[in-house]
């Protein structure tokens, strides 16, 4: 069953757009948002509906209006309505499509009917709530990296996926021949999609390990691996890169992802302060990807 | 051409932290907009200021991409920030809570200048007044 939650719409004067953030904020909602309609602001709030009670609501009417009357505005219009989590959470994927990724790769929405002698290689994919579907330009550029360090010998390699998300690139590494990937990934509702991901794709369990975690769970696992995927943002990696030589051998690999153009110079020195080296740099838009080893050559 | 905006949001989201979760998933979820896409990126661009609150107002296009711009802290986290307080009053008419001066709210005012609705100074000054009043955080003279 899904989850349920309060939408609290508040139609108020743009001046009060302030005060009633503060309101719906100390109410406990996380977050607003707000769109302009004639002359006025439509503000939305939510709140999970095991939290408050209608009454807690009415309450709220209350001091939302107090807010303006004592700042002599006009009181807005305050109205709520129960939504499910289905109603927003689905809405994109009608829009989403099979779409090609470097020469190989198909991406393929798991609730697509499965196509006849595909040319590609198919990697079915429900990402529910967790990152990686395979449109955002980061995921495109590691996946097209992997393509170019699958060429030769692949079925000896051991990959780790740091921040797996929906499993997009374990899952493309083990299409691509991997000895074994282990996937981490420190959100427990990326885990779940993940593992559930790799059932759709008809990968062995005991191939592809699926853990709650970061590099520690990695380290437990007492794999050396040659490869590493880490397409996550950079202020992780700044904090995650120092450890990769625990799991890694002196002619391992890694990809890093997730890093705007303005950060490159900072993970580049980061890369290089820690004895690893700059293989290739790949631009997408305002996103980089950085292909690095450990061995000089 | 231009590409057609179909519609102009403005989140108010903690920096670093946006998930599918409401708001973001209900706002972008019906314009057809890539919302794990969306989070990517404002985290990518918030990082280095978690722990803040920090709007967003994202433009959709009608071939469903989009482009967002960064805007100021609440008001409301401003204050708290001047006037040194973790919340504000439960019964603002009743309780002061903390104070601050007129050089900080207009300060605070001066920062909040672009994303108000105000015309000048005073407008912005009298904007962030009323949500200090509202939070139980007093002007001092």
């Amino acid at each position: 069953m899904s989850n349920c939650w309060w939408e609290i719409i508040v139609v108020c004067d743009p001046i009060l757009e302030e005060s009633v953030f503060w309101r719906l904020d100390s109410f406990g909602c996380s977050g607003t948002s707000t769109q302009a309609e004639d002359t006025s602001y439509v503000v939305k709030a939510y709140i999970p509906d095991i939290k408050i009670k209608p009454l807690d609501l009415s309450a709220l009417t209350l001091w939302l209006k107090e807010d303006a009357i004592s700042v002599e505005a006009t009181a807005p219009e305050v109205s709520w309505q129960l939504i499910s989590e289905e109603d927003w959470a689905s809405g994109w994927k009608q829009y989403w499509q099979p779409q090609k990724i470097g020469d190989r790769f198909l991406i393929y929405p798991a609730w697509l009917d499965i196509p006849q002698n595909p040319e590609r290689l198919l990697l079915r994919l429900d990402p529910g709530a967790a990152f990686g579907t395979g449109t955002h330009p980061t995921t495109q550029l590691c996946l097209e990296s992997l393509e170019m360090r699958f060429y030769e010998e692949a079925e000896t390699l051991a990959i780790a996926d740091i921040g797996c998300g929906s499993g997009i690139l374990s899952i493309g590494a083990m299409l691509l021949g991997a000895k074994e990937v282990a996937a981490v990934d420190t959100d427990s509702l990326a885990i779940k999609t993940c593992r559930s991901n790799c059932q759709l794709n008809d990968i062995e369990q005991k191939r592809l390990i699926v853990r709650e975690g970061s590099i520690s769970e990695l380290t437990k696992l007492e794999t050396t691996y040659d490869g590493i995927l880490c397409n996550i943002l950079a202020d992780i990696i700044v904090q995650l890169f120092p450890h990769f030589n625990t799991i890694t051998h002196d002619k391992s690999w890694a990809i890093l992802s997730g890093i705007l153009l303005e950060q490159a110079n900072q993970i580049a020195d980061l890369v290089e302060s820690n004895g690893w080296t700059v293989a290739a740099l790949w631009k997408r838009q305002e996103w980089c990807c950085f292909n690095i080893r450990r061995s000089e050559y | 051409m231009p590409r057609k905006v179909v519609a102009l949001i403005k989140l108010a989201l903690p920096a670093g932290k946006a998930n599918p979760a409401p708001p973001v998933g209900p706002a972008l979820g019906q314009h057809g907009v890539n919302i794990m896409a969306f989070c990517k990126e404002y985290n990518a661009k918030t990082s280095d200021k978690v722990g803040l609150v920090i709007p967003v107002e994202i433009s959709v296009y009608e071939d469903r991409s989009f482009t967002f711009i960064l805007k100021t802290p609440p008001a409301s986290v401003l204050i708290k920030k001047a006037a040194g307080i973790e919340k504000g009053a439960s019964e603002p008419n009743k309780q002061k809570v903390a104070s601050i001066t007129q050089a900080q709210l207009k300060e605070i005012a001066e920062t909040k200048m672009p994303d108000l609705n105000a015309n000048d100074i005073d407008a912005a000054m009298k904007i962030v007044a009323g949500t200090a009043k509202n939070m139980g955080v007093a002007i001092a003279n």
